[in-house]
């Protein structure tokens, strides 16, 4: 059974290598950016499978997954990366290793190949950033590294996909020969775990690397003897180890990116420059995917008619699916900076700048990538926070990631910041923003350091903190690939909170719209819209959203909110986005015109406690709605990202527990404290 | 007795200054980090250099075989120079 499916099945290249020797951009190149993710199951580790381009004509599927520095994990995403290689519960053990190599930093490399092939793994060696290599005038003999480690060598230029040939050519001639091999060439993980074998390993591969380096502008096929002597002359030209050397322009750059004071302005400038181009490049974007779904939602209106199914169309399926796309373009953008400053090796700097205050409050320098990420969408950020060694530092992380403002918050933010300040007056709208924002990293802060001085009961580990981190050179970042992270980043995204925002949308309108779907009224005398609108209310006001409502209205008034408000952040509880969608469907916002916003806005304004002339919306209780989404964990999918990555219900409930009360509570305060001084 | 210990009075790659370079004597076996330390490069022999602390004096990067990798001082105090 078992030697069937090996025989029959498609082979397997895993391509693996230490993080930033070019894996992923070579992945793109063979895949052609047409790879499907995958779970490792049991986790949300991403793999990226994909089948091999047809017009390099090699039948196989190749693997990509995190890089590691060794066969021996000390983070959650290493031990994954290394499980993979030797048994994925899916694909199987790979067929083909191809490890991606920096030959400007061999031996650091060459010690996890070394692993891979003790371990039995038919290992095929790329060469990358040999771009890097020449600029120190040194190149490197594939030849005699193949013959050395008894694999096959190649060179690959990942960037241009010069060399990719080569590779194919010796996957073919690989996989030709796994045919005629037997079963019995099993991987088995052997690699040097003790001191003195690691030393060893060391000791070997210096020599390797003395072997196969050479002093550029010497033609290649030059014979060993000859290999030897300008060796030796090298040691004369160069001073010993000049090939040691990290790239000369990095070390340069460095001087003025980690300096004491420059480090951090430029640190802090280029944090406000990407947050700012992300609202001002998103909010065309948004204002464009808004006004299309009103445009839809209205004209499904007008096609069907006044009568249930035109309804759940409009109000509960069109508007659900513009909630999650509105926010889109925020989320897109974002990913897209971030991955151009990872390529560039910017980000690895900001993580060492702010590891010692992080540190200080429990979290740890690679928690900054993470946290970053969170200000789009907290899903793929909890997943990034695998790079952390320490347990208590990533459950730590991962515990506050809800706090970062995610791109779902905007939409419930821009509706607010609109109704407190008028439009013309975008200026104080925006530093309005940026205020919200401050307050949400500051608090977020203040918790972490809050946990972690309590952390002892809940997040009890006696781990090693650690920070061990490579700063790569710096690179031009490639504007194709960043687009293919962007997007892949993105659609997590989509796939993963847009079915839940979406069926809770419907949910609400069913909520909403039953069991009174067709109220009598009294229609004597009134026009055709007056008559719609008097049913619309009529029907809301029986409905089982009211009943909801009603039941939590006691909970809702020290926060000046009535019982439809109540039901809005009920269901934002599953999703935040979907308050606004359904403070349009709970305060029947049929169109006059105006877009959505604008009708709603009217709406929010002439909104009244029942049977009163008492505004629900003041400047001071939409003070307090924002303070309450800055805290609140309103999303589904974020509780069941945390539970997966934290291994259990404990952390996602603290979550909700704490951050609802802290929502609750500073919304209680903000909104009374407000009325105290005077604010309606 | 741990042969790898480091003693106080010992000279460690965290006492070092911008642009010093030494060679590395030991790596302090009692600290957790020591084998990731070795793993990626930190072997008694390498010459090393200090390229840059941040504004804390932590973490400090260091040249190590044409690699830049930045290290918390802790863990620098268990290279021994």
């Amino acid at each position: 059974m078992k030697e069937q499916t090996t025989v029959n099945k498609t082979p397997l290249i895993a391509i693996t290598g230490q993080p930033n020797t070019g894996k992923t951009t070579l992945f793109n190149q063979l895949s052609g950016k047409k790879f499907k993710t995958v779970n490792y199951p049991g986790s949300t580790v991403e793999y990226s499978v994909s089948k091999i381009l047809s017009k390099y004509a090699v039948n196989a599927n190749i693997l990509d997954s995190p890089g590691i520095i060794s066969l021996l994990p000390v983070s959650p995403d290493e031990e994954l990366s290394v499980q993979t290689l030797f048994n994925h519960p899916e694909y199987g053990t790979p067929d083909i290793i191809a490890v991606t190599v920096d030959a400007s930093q061999l031996s650091r490399n060459l010690y996890l190949v070394r692993q891979l092939i003790n371990s039995g793994f038919n290992v095929v060696v790329i060469l990358t950033m040999l771009d890097l290599l020449h600029k120190k005038g040194f190149d490197i003999s594939d030849k005699k590294l193949s013959e050395i480690l008894k694999c096959d060598v190649v060179k690959v230029n990942s960037m241009t996909g010069e060399g990719i040939d080569n590779f194919l050519t010796s996957v073919n001639k690989s996989i030709q020969q796994l045919g005629k091999m037997s079963e019995n060439n099993s991987v088995k993980k052997n690699y040097p775990l003790s001191r003195e074998n690691l030393l060893k390993s060391y000791t070997e591969i210096e020599q390797i690397e003395k072997d196969v380096i050479f002093a550029a502008n010497i033609p290649e096929n030059i014979n060993e003897t000859d290999l030897v002597k300008i060796n030796k002359e090298l040691v004369v030209l160069n001073s010993p180890g000049s090939f040691q050397k990290p790239d000369e322009f990095t070390l340069k750059l460095d001087k003025i990116v980690l300096h004491k004071f420059w480090g951090l302005i430029i640190f802090f400038l280029t944090m406000l420059l990407m947050f700012t181009s992300v609202f001002y490049i998103a909010a065309p974007a948004m204002d464009l995917v808004n006004e299309a779904f009103s445009f839809l939602s209205e004209s499904a209106s007008e096609l069907l008619g006044d009568n249930w199914y035109g309804n759940l169309l409009s109000q509960g399926i069109i508007s659900g699916v513009g909630s999650v796309l509105v926010f889109l373009p925020q989320i897109l953008i974002l990913f897209l900076i971030l991955s151009l400053l990872e390529d560039s090796g910017f980000l690895a700097r900001g993580a060492m700048i702010i590891d010692k205050p992080l540190s200080k409050l429990g979290l740890n320098g690679k928690s900054f990538v993470p946290m970053l990420s969170g200000f789009a969408c907290a899903i793929p950020a909890m997943m990034a926070t695998r790079t952390i060694t320490n347990k208590k530092e990533r459950m730590l992380t991962i515990f506050i990631i809800p706090l970062m403002s995610c791109s779902a918050r905007l939409p419930v933010y821009a509706l607010l910041i609109a109704f407190l300040i008028p439009k013309e007056d975008a200026l104080t709208g925006g530093l309005t923003l940026t205020l919200i924002y401050i307050f949400s990293i500051v608090s977020s802060l203040v918790i972490a350091s809050v946990v972690n001085k309590f952390s002892k009961s809940f997040l009890r580990t006696s781990d090693n903190s650690s920070f061990i981190l490579e700063l790569p050179a710096y690179r031009k970042p490639k504007l194709a690939s960043s687009i293919t992270s962007m997007f892949s980043n993105a659609k997590q995204y989509v796939v993963k909170a847009g079915p839940v925002i979406l069926y809770l949308s419907v949910i609400l309108w069913v909520l909403t719209y039953l069991p009174n779907y067709d109220p009598v009224v009294n229609e004597t005398g009134r026009s055709e819209d007056e008559i719609v609108m008097l049913k619309n209310s009529e029907r809301i006001a029986t409905s089982y959203a009211s009943e909801i409502g009603h039941f939590i209205e006691p909970v809702m008034k020290p926060l000046g909110m009535d019982w439809r408000v109540g039901v809005a952040l009920i269901a934002t509880f599953a999703a935040r986005e979907v308050f606004v969608s359904s403070l349009m469907v709970i305060f029947k916002v049929t169109d006059t015109g105006e877009d959505n916003q604008n009708s709603l806005l009217s709406a929010m304004q002439n909104a009244t406690f029942e049977n009163t002339e008492i505004k629900i919306f003041t400047p001071a209780t939409t003070a307090g709605l924002i303070v309450f989404f800055v805290f609140a964990l309103q999303c589904l999918s974020t509780v069941a990202i945390s539970k997966k990555e934290t291994g259990g219900w404990k952390i996602p409930l603290m979550q909700i527990v704490t951050f609802t009360f802290i929502a609750y509570i500073s919304a209680f305060i903000t909104v009374n404290g407000l009325r105290f001084f005077g604010v309606e | 007795m741990n042969k790898h210990k480091i003693t106080d009075n010992m000279k460690t790659a965290a006492d070092m200054k911008i642009g010093e370079k030494a060679r590395i004597e030991d790596i302090d076996n009692s600290h957790p980090s020591s084998h990731r330390l070795m793993e990626i490069g930190f072997t008694p022999g390498q010459e090393i250099e200090m390229l840059n602390k941040t504004l804390f004096n932590d973490p400090i990067s260091f040249s190590i075989r044409g690699s830049i990798i930045a290290i918390r001082k802790n863990e620098a105090a268990s290279i021994k120079i």
